[in-house]
């Protein structure tokens, strides 16, 4: 049945739930249409375990080198794989996700809802991030359980730099799948420019520092989530956990990430 | 005060006008067509009157705010209900969860067992999108339209893709909504479609409107001729009917007149005089679809004649 419509408003009053509980509400339905894809889920949450049990299994033990001393490869991969788990998350997932959206017409029909538009992104922005962390305690549990790898002696300094990781690429998922002209350039574009970047950045192998390599790929973030990451988990040995070198460059990706989501941010999809 | 009150609108991307000097009104209760070929400017019409776009130009009144001013935008939305254009429903959801999820943004939802009675998915309730039918994911997307309880329902060609039942189903479902108070406003390329539900309907062509009016009226329809059909009976010649009429092939004659009345009361006169039969008799006016080719054509070669 039709109700009676209410008084024309002079401001945006509105009486339904609160912001804040539409944003957990929100959160809830994000996680519930990603756990509704048990065979997405598995693969987001399992590619990083499975290649961190595949590398430690084949040499674990032996020795990193490279500037890195004798720490154990496998404590080197499990810093890596967090970092990692973080990136596929927040940037490789999240910007597939927003261009399908997009193109799909859903980004559209939400901002057409009475839910305010930082409502809607914040939870799937939080929703990504409640990804990444779950991939990062499996990861943990994971390298301490079979690998005897240590947690990170310095925590405050692994938190923080999980989660600046995590708004930089956030930020840089969204502002790249603007970037991205319809589904299924979504696919390979997002991940060419993602592999191609930790090839270099010293998840498979560790980068000496001061090489142009390391050079190179300290232009980009992707190197610095892990040296940060790495850095809280005492590697290199005796290196300074609070990696603000690391967490500025990512900082800076970041606020070009927001930048350019700012400027190129659409609802609509692009194919017409 | 009207539902919908549009006057001299303007919209343009750099030099090309995506609608201009667009006028008209939708009265409260009302369906409202709008057609016109594609890229006519349907859709930026609809978009600016949901707030979705800003326009260039003009006056624009929904629900009596203007749909572009923040301060109103989301009690607007809380107040309009919108059916895309593109089929945008989530696969890994059931039926009730996404209109669950999308009841709870709204002040007033409808309750989500009488949408998905409505909407005819009570045996589907509880399966995923992905596992319907493109009919039943329109009618799901039909569903989160009016799951709002909304006072004006933009519908962006609702029907589009639907086999003939599931169209008359969504038709069936729109005329339950306005018998209920809901205004509509509808795009379509279907005239039958305008011809069973609309009110009133305006015909989009290059950016502007060509024509408004009533189905039966748009265009001068209601006064342009009628054609009148029937087989020549046995033994008559043309010059035996008490009227002028054209002779078609395998016997059939045509007559053209704007005074159908008198002529069909001429001729069933003379047939019922002289104990004939006008087999296959039949009074056809002018279809919606011949006067919406008409109106779209004549513009669109006026404008091409003033480019020249």
């Amino acid at each position: 049945m039709s109700t009676a419509a209410p008084a024309t408003p002079t401001t945006g009053s509105f009486r339904g739930l609160s912001d804040a509980r539409l944003v957990g509400r929100q959160v809830w339905y994000e996680q519930l249409s990603f756990w509704l894809n048990p065979l997405g889920a598995i693969f987001t949450l399992g590619f990083s375990t499975i290649f961190l049990v595949l590398l430690g299994a084949l040499g674990g033990n032996s020795k990193t080198g490279s500037g890195y001393g004798a720490a154990k490869l496998a404590q080197y991969y499990l810093g890596g794989f967090v970092a990692y788990a973080i990136m596929a998350a927040c940037f490789t997932v999240l910007a597939q996700t927003l261009v399908n959206r997009r193109e799909m017409g859903l980004l559209k029909r939400l901002r057409l809802s009475p839910v305010p538009t930082w409502s809607l992104l914040s939870a799937i922005f939080l929703s990504t991030m409640i990804i990444a962390l779950l991939q990062v305690g499996i990861l943990l549990a994971v390298g301490t359980l079979g690998f005897n790898d240590h947690l990170p002696p310095h925590g405050v300094a692994f938190i923080l730099a999980i989660v600046v990781g995590m708004f930089s690429f956030t930020a840089l998922g969204v502002g790249v799948s603007t970037l991205v002209p319809n589904a299924d350039a979504s696919g390979p574009m997002v991940s060419i420019v993602f592999f191609l970047l930790l090839a270099f950045s010293g998840l498979y192998f560790p980068i000496k520092p001061g090489t142009t390599l390391a050079t190179v790929s300290g232009y980009f973030p992707v190197r610095h989530l892990i040296t940060a990451v790495l850095a809280s988990f005492n590697l290199p040995p005796g290196s300074n956990p609070w990696a603000w070198n690391d967490l500025g460059v990512m900082a800076i990706w970041g606020a070009a990430g927001v930048f350019i989501a700012l400027r190129r941010w659409q609802w609509a999809p692009r194919r017409k | 005060m009207p539902a919908v009150s549009v006057r001299h609108l303007a919209k343009s991307y750099g030099d090309k006008h995506a609608v201009r000097d667009v006028s008209f009104d939708v009265e409260k209760g009302e369906v409202f067509a709008l057609l016109g070929p594609n890229g006519a400017g349907k859709t930026t019409t609809i978009e600016i009157l949901e707030g979705f776009r800003d326009r260039s130009g003009g006056e624009v009144e929904t629900l009596g705010v203007d749909p572009s001013s923040r301060n109103t935008q989301r009690w607007l939305r809380t107040r309009i209900g919108v059916v895309l254009q593109e089929l945008a429903v989530e696969p890994y959801y059931s039926v009730r969860q996404v209109l669950s999820r999308n009841a709870g943004y709204y002040p007033s939802p409808r309750p989500v067992a009488e949408v998905i009675e409505l909407i005819g998915l009570k045996e589907k309730a509880d399966e995923r999108v992905k596992t319907l039918s493109g009919g039943q994911q329109r009618r799901l997307d039909v569903g989160l339209g009016i799951i709002g309880n909304p006072e004006l329902l933009f519908l962006d060609e609702p029907t589009t893709g639907l086999d003939p039942s599931g169209r008359r189903d969504t038709w069936d479902l729109i005329r339950q909504l306005t018998s209920l108070g809901t205004t509509v406003m509808l795009t379509t390329h279907y005239m039958d479609e305008v011809e069973a539900l609309a009110d009133r309907v305006a015909v989009l062509n290059n950016a502007e409107i060509v024509a408004a009016g009533t189905p039966t009226s748009i265009g001068g329809r209601d006064s342009s001729e009628v054609t009148i059909r029937f087989l020549l009976p046995d033994g008559a010649t043309l010059s035996d009917l008490p009227v002028t009429a054209d002779s078609l092939d395998q016997g059939l004659v045509q007559i053209r007149t704007r005074d159908e009345l008198r002529l069909l009361h001429e001729l069933t006169g003379w047939a019922l005089e002289h104990d004939l039969a006008l087999t296959g008799l039949s009074v056809v006016r002018v279809t919606l679809e011949d006067v919406y080719l008409h109106l779209t054509r004549d513009a669109t070669e006026s404008s091409e004649k003033a480019v020249k």
